[in-house]
């Protein structure tokens, strides 16, 4: 007997089963919930938290904010302005409530009956006269015309038109009246509310309260900007809720949460508009991620942009600002840039856009070559066409056309003729441009004592602290093999010998006629000056006498011109062939044997002072005492040796050196090191950690960051452990960054990527202004002038201009200069700052100065540039047109002339007049010069209140007071002023201008 | 936040507890407050001293004022030397600016003298050379002269202005409202001219006039640093103790 089958319904039992799938379920949905809430929006708490906070920070700031307010009320100015204004409320009331009245309570209910009727009457007539339009046939026409007629008459229309008319203009007038009465009053609301809001220094306490509305109903979301046409998406604030608050929190007022500060520069958010730019294209970062504070910061594996450390905030910038030397508001990224450029980093990287001189070479060469090939296919043409128009078989029609068309080629040909002109002088002027990060090395023979150029190679550094050369790790026969090749290959040519200067004269010129804007001197604590140029406090140690007398007097002679196209320098002999004499300078420039552009100058932004032999070879004497005491140097016989020179070539070649100097026979050398201009967004498998790989995602620096950072602080870091010959080490020489340095440079490189943002977002905006920071980058204005406001110039920092009168001894203050002259004379001054061709050992407009306007040879397009940047920075209309000034009348010329000659004028006890006997004496800018020289409208400015333009300037103020709509002169005047109406700034602006 | 406060509070106590002296910044921030009083010249000490002067005498040197024919007619009998160093016949040094440096209460406010000080511009010269104004007091510009002068104080804690002033003019008024020892002031026009003014947020400082002496009256009485500035010898401090109505002498002394 089979066991009875089992009822699976009666005897099985899944309450087990489900009870624990219920329960899983259960489990489940608590875990969803928790994750859902705290897991993957773990911005909801951070909102939660940040409501909590800012009503905590409003309660705070409202408080102290309202004792303020209460205590500012009190006080008696406030008291006074207040009552004014209830004192002018209660003036208006009475007629403001009439015409109050007569609004409410007459005009408007009028115009309110009459509108409803005269709508429904107007759409009526609308509907008929929209028929009457489309409609075919003339009978209807007329049959409608002559129902909108009849519709008219009925309602009397026209009456009912004028009336409500007459009423609404009725009511305009009165409101009119309204406002004009409440005028006083507003104005004194105004003025009482600015009071307020000029003495408080946060928000007042109705913007507090408004915000603390808000956070009543603040609700729990994400938080978002959309910018639709880059299709970015930027979720940022749904943590960083305090980043746009109108008012500013810190990270100690809520709660030492950091997260929820506010940006720490409104300004620049002013200008960069989130709603318009979003977050990530400044800061980097993963924009869209909220799911965890590491993956919105793009701190993940493969997210190519994380957000950049604090340090190296200023990458962001580069963005959209890559074509630029100065940013404003950058000044890490500034820094980094400027490193870059000055220290020779672009010597042996190239980086769009920084190797200006090069690339705009070759691409002049580039057009010349495309303009001379479209040229030659216009000719062929040309003839073709022609043989073509005198065929016998061709019609006369033909012949015509084609005549014709041989013409359009000859004048396109010519347009282009003068375009390879424009060209051809840019080229020219482009060979003066370039300049070298070092010193030419084909000057060593003349220059240098021979046993000094290994002890430099062995580490220049510790010979001269601050130096630009970098440091090598050059082994002892690598550094005897440079030497030798470097003194074999250098010219033989040296400057003429010179008779002994006076040391002390030489040092009273070094230290006043400007050098210490660019060069220093001392050493440690004592050093003194600029580091734009070498530190010369060893100078006597290494330096040929007569070769830095001809250096400080022309700094720009080379021994001989190179000739790019035959690819050496040029003798004596080159020129007797074609019976020259061997001259060779800016005048003089054309090579005898081929007609090509030389380098006559050497390519040192060192400028000329155009100072006399004998200052010259004073300040050589004085540099020539400035040496370590009982300095040794080994003798160096192996300098000579023949041998050495070809290992010294290969060597010389291996480290780049013709890179950063010039170097016979290495002119052309190519780049060593490779391209930088998107080095931020290489792929990082792409930068080479080589052993240090582990290490680095170990410690969590295997990032773009990190590797710039520690190749920067050590440059051979990636060579550890690896088993290289010589040759195959890590070239990249050590620049002795300070930490501040290396992230400054880092910061740049670290911004240098492909954008993630479209073109149209790069700064195209004043691109001359940003064409000038190169140039004035380049030649260190910035040394000797004041170019924008907060910045000071180096001279102005120096022990010896700050004792009071020694600040009037400082050169000018070129901010607004684009406002102050005319930029044709400006072009002329930057051409030749003497102002003369004969006297050049002055300064053309400030020669009571000591220290001296260089001449810097700039080119032509260099000097268009200048001119260029400082009206654009002084926003002036370009091209720049005189204004014209009314003509001094006879008499006005002889109250102009009375007024400036008398006593109470002080215009000619300091400015120059062009009488050598005054001018002697003299402290301020010649009148002669004016008429040429200023823009009138500046004048007038000028004239009114100097200190406003240059603070502390010698120019006193209060010369003018204000009477009625005029300004007279504030002192006695000459009688017959008494009948003379007219403004006397204008007069005496007129006047100095009047030889124009 | 509480904890941090309770730390903050608790470190605050040590650092306090840990010196004698009260802590210092947390005294100078104070903004004076309270009554302004003038100097007790009943009640108060009274410190008198000279500035002897000792070493070889300087040379007087002449200033030349041919460039400017107005101001060379105000001295065609007598030419004018400058007023850098002047000795008196007594061997002292005349405008030497002295004054309290420290010692008074910080958070005590004193009464600004109703009264000017006045600058005069005559003969091309500054007069006095050297001036003492309380912060906020007036001092009173005036032009003598039949010439243009302007007014150029160089300080480096007030702002800096340069105004002109006609001959005849009205006078001018202006303060400082910063402590600063000294502020340069010149004439760009006749760049000879020169005065200093000292400008101290206390009543308590003098010039040496032409017998080298100073007087200081109405101390309170307590210890207090005083120093003396010359524009060429520059400073020289000593600390002195007053009680009150006490009459003390304080004696300087340059090196030329």
């Amino acid at each position: 007997m089979t066991p009875p089958v089992k009822d699976p319904v009666i005897h099985s039992s899944l309450s087990r089963p489900l009870a624990v799938s219920a329960l899983l379920l259960l489990l489940a949905l608590a875990w969803s919930l928790y994750d859902e809430t705290y897991s993957i929006r773990p911005w909801k708490s951070y909102q939660s938290r940040f409501a909590k906070l800012y009503s905590r920070f409003l309660d705070q700031a409202s408080a102290g904010q309202s004792e303020l307010e209460r205590n500012l009320k009190a006080s008696p100015d406030y008291r006074a302005l207040d009552s004014a204004l209830q004192q002018s409320e209660r003036e208006s009331l009475p007629a403001v409530a009439a015409i109050d009245r007569q609004i409410n309570q007459q005009l408007a209910p009028q115009i309110l009956a009459l509108n409803e009727p005269f709508q429904e009457v107007r759409s009526r007539i609308a509907a008929l006269t929209y028929q009457l339009e489309t409609s075919r046939s003339e009978s209807a026409k007329t049959d409608l015309r002559r129902q909108i007629d009849q519709l008219k008459a009925e309602t009397r229309f026209a009456a009912l038109s004028a009336q409500l008319q007459s009423l609404k203009d009725e009511k305009a007038r009165l409101l009119q009246q309204r406002v004009e009465l409440m005028r006083p009053a507003d104005a004194l609301r105004a003025r009482r509310d600015r009071y307020l809001a000029d003495r408080l220094p946060g928000a007042s306490t109705a913007t507090i309260s408004a915000l603390r509305t808000s956070l009543t109903n603040f609700d729990i979301r994400i938080r978002q900007i959309h910018v639709k046409d880059v299709d970015l998406v930027d979720r940022c604030e749904s943590c960083h809720l305090g980043a746009r608050e109108p008012v500013t929190l810190t990270k100690a007022s809520m709660g030492g949460e950091a997260v929820f500060a506010s940006h720490p520069n409104p300004e620049l958010l002013k200008l960069h508009d989130p709603e318009k730019f979003g977050c990530t294209p400044c800061h980097g970062g993963n924009g869209v991620a909220v799911a965890s504070v590491e993956k919105a910061h793009g701190a993940n594996k493969f997210w190519l942009w994380p957000l950049h450390a604090k340090e190296n905030i200023q990458a962001g910038c580069q963005q959209c600002h890559a074509r630029e030397i100065l940013t404003e508001m950058a000044p890490t990224l500034n820094q980094g840039r400027e490193i870059y450029r000055a220290r020779g980093c672009i010597a042996c990287h190239r980086y769009e856009s920084f190797d200006r001189e090069a690339d705009e070479i070759s691409s002049v060469t580039q057009q010349l070559r495309s303009i001379d090939q479209q040229k030659s296919a216009w000719t062929r043409e040309a003839a073709l066409s022609e043989a073509q128009a005198n065929d016998p078989r061709t019609s006369d029609e033909d012949a015509r056309k084609l005549l014709a068309h041989i013409n359009d080629l000859k004048l396109r040909a010519s347009l282009l003729d003068a375009q390879v002109d424009t060209l051809d002088t840019r080229s020219r002027s482009l060979v003066r441009e370039v300049k070298k990060t070092g010193p030419s090395l084909k000057e060593v023979r003349a220059k240098l004592r021979p046993e000094w150029l290994p002890v430099w190679l062995k580490d220049p550094r510790q010979w001269r602290e601050g130096t630009k050369m970098p440091s090598f790790r050059l082994a002892d026969p690598e550094i005897r093999a440079i030497s030798a090749f470097l003194w074999q290959s250098a010219l033989a040519a040296s400057p003429p010998p010179q008779a002994a200067g006076d040391p002390a004269r030489g040092r009273e010129a070094f230290e006043t006629r400007g050098c210490l804007a660019c060069h220093s001197l001392g050493e440690g604590s004592a050093r003194q000056g600029g580091n734009f140029a070498a530190n010369l406090s060893r100078i006597g140690e290494k330096a040929d006498y007569s070769y830095l007398v001809r250096w400080i007097h022309n700094p720009r002679q080379r021994s001989a011109p190179y000739c790019a196209f035959e690819k050496r320098d040029l003798t004596a002999e080159d020129y007797r062939r074609h019976n020259l004499p061997f001259l060779f300078d800016l005048d003089h420039s054309r090579c005898p044997n081929d007609g090509h552009e030389l380098q006559v100058q050497q390519m040192t932004p060192m400028p000329s002072l155009r100072l006399s032999e004998p200052e010259a070879r004073d300040i050589a004497s004085y540099l020539m005492t400035r040496k370590h005491d009982n300095v040794a140097y080994p003798d160096a016989p192996y300098l000579t040796d023949p041998a050495l020179k070809s290992q010294g070539l290969a060597l010389v070649r291996n480290y780049g050196c013709a890179n950063c100097h010039e170097i016979a026979g290495l002119e052309e050398e190519p780049r060593i090191g490779t391209e930088l201009t998107r080095e931020g967004s290489k792929p990082i498998d792409r930068l080479d950690f080589a052993l240090l790989t582990a290490q680095a995602n170990a410690e969590g620096w295997l990032t773009h960051k990190g590797f710039f950072d520690r190749k920067l602080q050590n440059p051979a870091i990636f060579d550890t452990g690896k088993e290289k010959s010589a040759q195959e080490r890590l070239k990249m020489p050590d620049f002795h960054l300070s930490k501040p340095e290396i992230d400054s440079v880092s910061t740049f490189l670290l911004g240098s990527v492909d954008a993630t943002v479209p073109p149209r977002y790069f700064n195209t905006r004043g691109q001359d202004i940003a064409d000038g920071w190169w140039v004035v980058a380049k030649y260190n204005c910035m040394g000797c002038h004041q170019l924008h406001p907060g910045q000071s110039s180096l001279l102005q920092l120096l022990p010896q201009y700050q004792d009071a009168d020694s600040r009037d001894r400082l050169p000018p203050t070129l901010i607004g200069e684009g406002a102050r002259v005319n930029p044709a004379w400006l072009l002329r001054f930057l051409a030749n700052p003497a102002l003369s061709d004969t006297l050049t050992d002055r300064n053309g407009v400030r020669p009571y100065l000591r220290v001296r306007m260089p001449s810097f040879s700039l080119s032509a397009g260099e000097v268009q540039k200048l001119a260029r940047f400082f009206a654009a920075l002084a926003s002036q209309a370009q091209p720049f047109v005189a204004a014209p000034l009314d003509p001094l009348t006879a008499s006005e010329l002889t109250l102009a002339r009375q007024l400036f000659a008398s006593e109470a004028a002080p215009c000619l006890k300091c400015h120059m007049t062009g009488d050598p006997k005054h001018d002697a004496r003299a402290t301020a800018p010649s009148f002669a010069l004016a008429p040429d020289r200023l823009q009138p409208a500046w004048v007038r400015r000028w004239l009114l209140d100097p200190a406003l333009l240059a603070p502390g300037t010698a120019m006193p103020s209060g010369l003018f007071r204000r009477e009625g709509d005029r300004f007279v002169f504030a002192g006695p005047t000459p009688p017959a002023f008494a009948s003379y109406p007219k403004d006397h700034a204008d007069l005496l602006t007129r006047f100095i201008f009047k030889t124009r | 936040m509480k904890l941090y406060a309770v730390a903050a509070f608790a470190l605050l106590t040590l650092i306090s507890c840990s010196s004698d002296k009260p802590p210092a910044a947390a005294t100078t921030e104070l903004a004076p407050t309270g009554p302004a009083l003038s100097p007790d010249e009943a009640n108060g000490a009274t410190l008198t001293g000279k500035v002897a002067f000792t070493g070889a005498k300087p040379p007087l040197s002449m200033i030349d004022m041919s460039a400017n024919p107005a101001c060379e007619r105000a001295h065609k009998d007598a030419p004018l030397a400058a007023e850098d160093i002047v000795v008196n016949p007594n061997g002292t040094l005349k405008y030497v600016f002295v004054w309290v440096k420290s010692g008074l209460p910080a958070n005590q406010r004193w009464a600004i003298p109703a009264t000017p000080v006045v600058l005069d511009q005559s003969g091309c010269q500054y007069k006095p050379h050297m001036i003492g104004v309380m912060t906020g007091q007036n001092v009173e510009l005036r032009n003598s002269d039949p010439t243009n002068h302007n007014i150029h104080p160089q300080p480096s804690l007030n702002p800096e202005w340069n105004d002109s002033q006609a001959p005849g003019g009205d006078p001018k008024f202006k303060t400082f409202a910063r402590q600063e020892i000294m502020i340069p002031v010149k004439c760009n026009v006749h760049p000879w001219m020169r005065s200093f003014i000292g400008a101290v947020n206390h009543p308590f400082f003098a010039v040496t006039g032409d017998d080298g002496t100073f007087t200081i009256v109405g101390l309170p009485p307590g210890t207090y640093v005083i120093q003396t500035w010359h524009e060429k010898f520059g400073t020289v401090e000593q600390t002195v103790t007053v009680g009150a109505k006490e009459h003390k002498a304080v004696d300087f002394s340059y090196k030329g």
